[in-house]
């Protein structure tokens, strides 16, 4: 059995899902028993969630947007700017 | 640390492709994943000037590129691993040192502090049914964007890749070319950084009182 420490170690391993099986195991063992480390664990999926809510996209410039816009229309007059690259014939 | 070159490598293979669905314009690609891709580009260029520069070096390497790319379906973490490559090139051109990861272990100090655990023992909200979540209301865009400044990149982007933009850790080492170990450290070393440095983000500008103090 795991102790909190170690659980904790493990935590954003387990919500990345980068756990192996045993040590997702041991951990999940460990919160079947453990009432502070659910809480833990609950604080920093809330945790992650802010991170993820206040750090997303960033608007891009509209004379970049213009520029890309541009540089995607070339594209797609050019040879990859389509399917690109056809497969190989099975 | 020696990157790859170019940007031919391909993300880590999720199976076998589906040879039935037709592979899609670079275009609508380049669409689908532009808004993320420059707020990667912002993160990892630190200012705008460099992220419209960097974002534009990527498709144009990407453009080149997309002709060797097997999996279209796995094109965003393609994408981002060329801006990441780009961006270390853009550094090498200026002379600047690539940054990476101190080799230094975490201290236990740093590894033992507990954000939870912090918030539980200040009871900086006495009279809070959620005081941790109370906590975390207290951070606004601004807020979060400062402490997550303040976080070494090298730990910062894994961080980046996984939690906001939802990549696996195997298709974070892929982005950045390291090792899954590599990222997995980070990743941990990270989140004690954004840990220690929200609780003292909230102390220095006064969002907390401490239980020692009056």
């Amino acid at each position: 059995m795991i102790d909190c420490p170690e659980a904790v170690r493990r935590m954003w391993s387990y919500l990345e899902r980068a756990l192996e099986s045993t040590p997702r195991e041991e951990l999940e063992a460990h919160l079947d028993t453990c009432t502070r480390c659910c809480g833990e664990l609950e604080f920093n999926r809330h945790l992650r969630e802010m991170v993820a809510a206040r750090e997303g996209t960033a608007a891009i410039p509209a004379d970049l947007q213009a520029r890309i816009d541009g540089l995607l229309s070339g594209a797609a007059e050019g040879p990859t700017g389509g399917s690109g690259e056809t497969e190989a014939p099975a | 640390m020696e990157t790859r070159r170019g940007a031919a490598a391909n993300p880590p293979a999720a199976g076998p492709a589906d040879r039935a669905v037709p592979r899609p314009a670079f275009t609508d690609i380049a669409r689908e994943h532009l808004d993320r891709l420059y707020g990667f580009c912002v993160h990892l260029a630190g200012d705008r000037a460099d992220a419209d520069d960097l974002v534009q070096e990527t498709l144009l390497r990407a453009l080149r590129a997309y002709p060797e790319l097997r999996e279209p379906e796995r094109a965003k973490g393609w994408l981002f691993a060329i801006a990441t490559n780009a961006w270390r090139d853009q550094l090498r051109r200026r002379g600047r040192r690539v940054q990476t990861a101190s080799l230094d272990a975490l201290t236990e100090e740093d590894d033992a502090f507990s954000l939870f655990q912090t918030i539980a023992i200040e009871d900086p909200f006495p009279y809070s049914d959620e005081l941790h979540l109370d906590f975390l209301r207290l951070f606004q865009d601004e807020d979060v964007q400062a402490v997550f400044g303040s976080i070494n990149p090298a730990f910062r982007l894994p961080l980046i890749l996984t939690v906001v933009h939802g990549f696996s850790c195997k298709e974070a080492a892929f982005v950045l070319d390291v090792p899954l170990g590599t990222i997995l450290s980070r990743i941990h070393r990270g989140r004690k950084q954004l840990e220690r440095g929200l609780w003292e983000y909230a102390v220095e500008r006064g969002l907390v009182t401490k239980a020692d103090e009056p």
